[in-house]
């Protein structure tokens, strides 16, 4: 018989890939590289990124997607717990052959699943937009490899909690769309912070977001210095703080 | 299904046993030190009126919730020292429904066998029975968010079912079932004891539901159990009181006073017309041929008569509104007068043996 951990992925997994989520986590990022990236070039020209590396804007936006598709699916896959409390379903697992410490692990397995194949996948679609700039290679990969790892545990932590907070879908949806605005418009996922006034700048770095994205882009185009060491470490800080919080919620969750 | 390898492992033949256990949220009381005690292979209700603290119960009992105090064991396991050992054994079907809804109800059916490790030929053949058996073959491919409340609640008894287990917990669940499909499930319900030796803990305030499964009932009210005992043992005890019913084609005006000086019984004029006596009493067969003596000498004529034994649900409402009236004796609600009533389940009460469809 396989592990508890392995029977609730899969469980998770079915009922979190439905066509609906699927489409929405192909459609979204497509329009943005393909449509936003290409339209908005012509006004936004040479971002300068790193040393001395000017990015055009559609690699620099398809690099910025892998992040914000990792928030997106990550704050849709930690929403299982809330759906669960929803539909009744955290009290029948709770009754079946689990224990919280599995229904935890695997949320987090789920997200982080979800988060790496969903960066892969922008990854695999956006390479030929940014492939002449890329300069992947066996150090900066692990990067990449963590940054999708510690921002999927991250936001999916973020969902988490926010679900064991709230009961009722209007105040679920008004936070969680909130959340989304704030991360996805405040970050350095669409622009550049450099250039931007204060304290917009300063709120840039006050979102989660504008961490896993430099960290990845880091990674793609090859530029990791120190600046991107400490978001790093700001990333890994933030995605075990909010973990170890979403864990000790989901302990006390009442059934 | 029982688990092959632990239903022998137990070395008595009780499956629960509830020791004085409570639940205090905050300031309220919401289980009483409550004891009882259920047999392998039986059916056991719980009865109660919303509130009762019914779900409490099969809450503590499941591992859901920690009691305050007391002690359970679960086919001879400690739920508090190895509730996940326990709840590897047990099924539960809880009161509000659970779902996913995404899921088509064949999926959902399979995907909660796979949850529980059951292997993947197993689940396609129990799948296959229990859309039958539940009535759910038409339905199999909609999804469980598109289905009505009824449809529904059959699919989460019916998953139930896709794995082994040797307890099964019920709660209320018939809930948003049609009365026809209600029958069908109780009926699923006695044939799997009977045919696997399962063992059924099953809370209702449906009386006559419980009257018609169980081997034995529990009542409980205001977190305290009242009375545990085989449903003809309680109508033994506690109904001996029967009801008269006297249609009369007119009332004559002074019906009131004729009948006022009859002691032992409770008069009532009901119907259409007032022309219904209900006389209830537990010396019926005196107080019958008392009346007809009353009614002859004053020429009331009788159009029917009839005389209804006490039924479980008559016994039910007898005992929470006895309960009542003491509380508000004793001043305030939670001033209880339900006495700890341990013991159910003993080896020597008998079994109805009255399966098969005879009652209700």
């Amino acid at each position: 018989m396989t592990h508890p951990i392995l029977r609730l992925v899969n469980r998770n997994l079915t009922i979190s890939l439905n066509p609906g989520f699927l489409i929405w986590q192909v459609i979204f990022p497509l329009v943005y590289i393909f449509v936003a990236g290409f339209a908005y070039a012509p006004l936004v020209q040479g971002i300068s990124f790193g040393a001395a590396k000017d990015l055009d804007y559609p690699a620099f936006l398809a690099s910025g997607m892998i992040g914000f598709n990792i928030m997106n699916s990550t704050l849709v896959s930690g929403i299982i717990i809330w759906n669960d409390r929803r539909h009744g379903m955290f009290e029948q697992i709770m009754s079946g052959p689990f224990t919280r410490g599995h229904y935890i692990i695997s949320n987090i397995c789920t997200i982080a699943i979800v988060g790496l194949v969903s960066a892969a996948f922008i990854m695999a679609v956006g390479y030929p937009v940014f492939f002449e700039d890329a300069e992947i290679s066996i150090v900066t990969m692990p990067i990449i490899v963590f940054g999708a790892v510690a921002g999927s545990v991250l936001f999916g932590s973020l969902a988490s909690i926010i679900s064991t907070r709230l009961r009722s879908s209007e105040g679920f949806n008004v936070i969680i769309n909130t959340v989304f605005l704030f991360f996805a418009f405040v970050s350095t996922a669409f622009y550049p912070a450099e250039g931007v006034q204060e304290p917009l700048r300063t709120a840039f770095y006050l979102n989660p977001l504008t961490y896993l994205v430099d960290v990845i882009r880091a990674g793609i185009f090859g530029s990791v210095d120190a600046f991107v060491a400490v978001e790093v470490a700001v990333l890994a800080v933030l995605a075990c703080a909010l973990f170890v919080v979403a864990s000790r919620l989901l302990t006390r969750l009442n059934v | 299904m029982p688990h092959a390898d632990t239903a022998a492992a137990d070395d008595d033949d009780t499956c629960i046993d509830a020791r004085h256990i409570s639940k205090v949220y905050g300031r309220t009381s919401a289980v009483d030190d409550v004891t009882f005690r259920v047999q392998r292979g039986r059916i056991f209700g719980f009865l109660g009126p919303n509130g009762a603290g019914k779900s409490t119960t099969i809450k503590m009992l499941t591992t859901l919730v920690r009691p305050t105090s007391g002690d359970i064991s679960i086919l001879g396991i400690d739920a508090m020292k190895s509730p996940l050992q326990v709840r590897q054994r047990i099924g539960v079907v809880l009161q509000q429904p659970s779902y996913e809804p995404t899921l088509s109800v064949e999926k959902a059916l399979d995907k909660y066998g796979m949850m529980w490790g059951v292997p993947r030929g197993v689940r396609r053949d129990r799948t296959e029975s229990l859309l039958e058996e539940f009535d759910l073959a038409e339905v199999r491919g909609r999804r469980n968010e598109d289905l009505s409340i009824g449809q529904r609640r059959r699919v989460q008894v019916a998953r139930e079912f896709m794995h082994d287990m040797d307890l099964l917990f019920l709660d209320e669940p018939t809930v948003g079932l049609d009365p026809s499909a209600r029958r069908d499930l109780l009926d699923y319900l006695q044939n799997r004891v009977r045919e696997t030796g399962l063992s059924i803990f099953y809370t209702t305030h449906i009386l006559t539901e419980a009257e018609y499964l169980c081997d034995e009932i529990a009542i409980m009210n205001r977190g305290r159990l009242l009375e545990v005992d085989t449903p003809d043992a309680l109508k033994a005890k506690l109904g001996d009181e029967k009801t008269i019913k006297i249609h009369l084609p007119h009332r004559p005006p002074n019906i009131r006073d004729l009948l006022s000086g009859m002691d032992g019984c409770r008069i009532e004029f009901g119907g259409d017309r007032r022309t219904t006596v209900t006389i209830r009493s537990s010396e019926s067969e005196l107080v019958l041929l008392r009346v007809l003596g009353i009614l002859h000498e004053n020429r009331v004529e009788i159009e029917d008569l009839s005389a209804v034994p006490t039924s479980l649900e008559e016994i039910f409402l007898n005992m929470t509104e006895e309960l009542r009236g003491q509380q508000q004796q004793q001043g305030g609600p939670d001033a209880g007068a339900g006495a700890d009533v341990s013991g159910g389940g003993d080896g020597g009460r008998r079994r109805t043996g009255r399966r098969g469809g005879s009652r209700a």
